[in-house]
């Protein structure tokens, strides 16, 4: 009698760290296996008496996400003595001009001499946009007014950070979805083209439910090598669908973009991501029920 | 809530259909689930079904009947696709004949001024632009004064990016509405965002309220949801959208060019949410 009621109260916390996990934009199907996964860890029968179950089941629900947000795959560190490429891709509007300059800003600061190489060719005003943060950001820059390849002008450009010996040359690409094939493919080319050390994914902390098959998609098509997450700044935000990206694409995190500025870049810390994704302040409290 | 409706409002249906299924009996030939189906679309559709219908065309012909240029301003968080739906916009305008100018007030993002540039080259409409680092609402003050002296019929009032929660720069675009009293304030929201649209309308909407300094504060009058091309048939944002505000989405962007404006069909939308 006791057991069960004991059984019954779990299942309803498990259920409102659910509601938590899918206000939070968690995918639906990761937040059940979740569910299932911390239903076996916490094994009511085994638990010792005495244990605090609450505190057990909210550590393994931690444990479990920040699993999720630790890649296996180390994402790329610059080497010295050589030309060093990053390309960004990702959704429209998710950030990555923006996240661009934040990094050629890091690394400038750090020593780096780095050149912002602008292949979207696609978006109005895309060039002046870049321009204008390599200006503000003291960095080198290149692209084309004329030019409609992004293919041609990202090659040109990778090619002189080579021949000028930049040590660390981003290529900026202009938004896609995986609906649009074209999109696509031209990304596989400018991709074959630059021929990056690391193509780093760009994905708004805001995104719903759509985050994992996009991600998905960017992932299958274009080996992601590391993962930059924009907009943590809003506080409302809590990146479950971020989040969901991540785990779909088994790419770390490296950094969050904490602002319009360049200098709002941040190193990704998983335990505090964690901690707004279940918007610890509420949960806190539920779990106090 | 697989296709990306809110998960406050998602219970919300759930209970209002549950309310509307109690009593009902399920005559001998319906099935249980067609009929709980039924009162789910029944619902869904109320709440997709605008208060007020707002035609644009008309309301414009008004305007100009007094002698001044119909103002839109067009609102929203960081990327959504303000100043693309913008040029949309304006190009559906332009192909109803009316002449359209537009307001660059993203004074703050860099390539912003430009990107209106380049999008009023190719519609041969007329910009007016201040540089950057102004202040918004002045900009907007001018391009309207300007519009009206060379009779305009449309100003379309492009905005810069703002998280909702950042209290300075909401205060300024509130500035900015009270200070224009435009005719038509569009909030413009994207399809792929999630539970943070919910947040992201309301708090545009009490920004404007609360900061406002005019006696009866314009609030979002209408809505343009982007991107629906990138979601397949997670269409969850709309049901959200319209179902805190009570207002209607006037247009959905359906890809990057400028024929990609769509008039909303709500009997599309529940297909596929309930697909
Ligand atoms: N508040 C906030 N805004 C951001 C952040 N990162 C980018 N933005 C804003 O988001 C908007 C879109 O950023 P962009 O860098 O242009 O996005 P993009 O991915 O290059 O867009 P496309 O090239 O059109 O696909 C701009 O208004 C940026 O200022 C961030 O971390 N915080
Ligand atoms: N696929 C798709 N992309 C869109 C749509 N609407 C806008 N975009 C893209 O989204 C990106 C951002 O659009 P903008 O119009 O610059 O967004 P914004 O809200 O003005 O951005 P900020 O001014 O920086 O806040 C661009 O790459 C647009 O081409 C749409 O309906 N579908
Ligand atoms: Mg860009
Ligand atoms: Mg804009």
């Amino acid at each position: 009698m006791v057991l069960a009621d004991l059984g019954n109260k779990i299942t309803n916390m498990l259920n409102t760290i659910a509601t938590a996990l899918l206000m939070s934009d968690v995918d639906v199907k990761l937040v059940k296996k979740m569910q299932t996964e911390v239903k076996e860890q916490c094994n009511i029968d085994e638990m010792a008496s005495g244990v605090n179950k609450r505190r057990m089941i909210q550590q393994a629900v931690i444990k479990a996400l920040t699993n999720l947000l630790d890649s296996k795959k180390r994402p790329f560190k610059p080497k010295r003595g050589k030309t060093n490429v990053f390309m960004f891709v990702g959704l429209q509007g998710s950030g990555k001009t923006t996240s661009c300059t934040k990094l050629a800003y890091y690394y400038k600061r750090k020593g780096w001499k780095v050149i912002l190489i602008c292949a979207d060719t696609y978006r109005a005003g895309a060039y002046d946009q870049l321009k204008q943060n390599a200006t503000k950001a003291k960095v080198a820059y290149y692209g084309s007014y004329t030019e409609s390849d992004p293919v041609v002008v990202a090659e040109k450009g990778v090619n002189i950070g080579k021949e000028q010996k930049y040590d660390i040359v981003i290529v900026d690409t202009s938004g896609r979805h995986k609906q649009e094939e074209a999109l696509f493919e031209e990304m596989q080319m400018v991709h074959k083209a630059v021929d990056p050390d690391e193509v780093i994914f760009v994905i708004d902390s805001s995104i719903g439910q759509a985050a994992k098959g996009q991600a998905t998609a960017f992932q299958s098509s274009v080996d992601v090598g590391s993962i930059i997450i924009t907009k943590m700044d809003n506080k409302n935000t809590r990146g479950g669908g971020a989040l969901s990206a991540v785990a779909a694409t088994g790419s770390p995190v490296t950094f969050i973009g904490t602002g319009e500025k360049m200098h709002a870049l941040e190193r990704f810390d998983a335990e505090s991501f964690v901690g707004q994704l279940l918007g610890m302040g509420n949960l806190k409290g539920l779990m106090d029920v | 809530m697989a296709k990306n409706v809110a998960v406050d409002i998602a219970e919300k249906i759930v209970d209002s259909v549950c309310t509307a299924l109690i009593g009902k009996v399920v005559g001998t030939f319906g099935t249980v689930r067609g009929v709980v189906k039924e009162a789910v679309e029944k619902a869904l559709t109320r709440i997709l079904t605008p208060k007020r219908v707002i035609n644009i065309l008309p309301e414009i012909q008004a305007a100009k009947r007094k002698g001044r240029p119909y103002v839109i301003t067009f609102i929203g968080v960081n990327g959504v696709g303000k100043s693309t739906s913008l040029a949309k916009v304006c190009a559906y305008l332009q192909s109803k004949g009316l002449t359209v100018s537009i307001a660059a007030c993203d004074t703050f993002r860099s390539g912003a001024v430009e990107q209106l540039k380049t999008h009023t080259r190719c519609l041969e409409a007329r910009l007016f632009e201040k540089g950057y680092n102004r202040d918004a609402a002045g900009v907007a003050a001018d391009a309207i004064a300007e519009a009206k002296r060379l009779k305009d019929d449309v100003v379309l009032v492009d905005t810069a990016g703002r998280m909702q929660d950042n209290t300075p720069l909401m205060r300024a675009l509130a500035k900015l509405v009270a200070v224009n009293q435009p005719d038509l304030v569009l909030f413009v929201g994207e399809a792929l965002v999630g539970n943070d649209a919910v947040d992201q309308v309301s708090r545009f909407n009490q920004a404007l309220r609360e900061y406002s300094t005019a006696k009866n504060p314009r609030l979002v009058d209408g809505m343009i949801l982007t991107k629906f091309d990138t979601i397949d048939d997670k269409v969850g944002a709309a049901i959200s959208l319209t179902y805190v505000t009570g207002k209607p989405i006037i247009f959905v962007g359906t890809g990057q060019t400028y024929s990609d404006l769509k008039r909303m069909n709500v009997k599309m939308l529940i297909r596929m949410l309930l697909r």
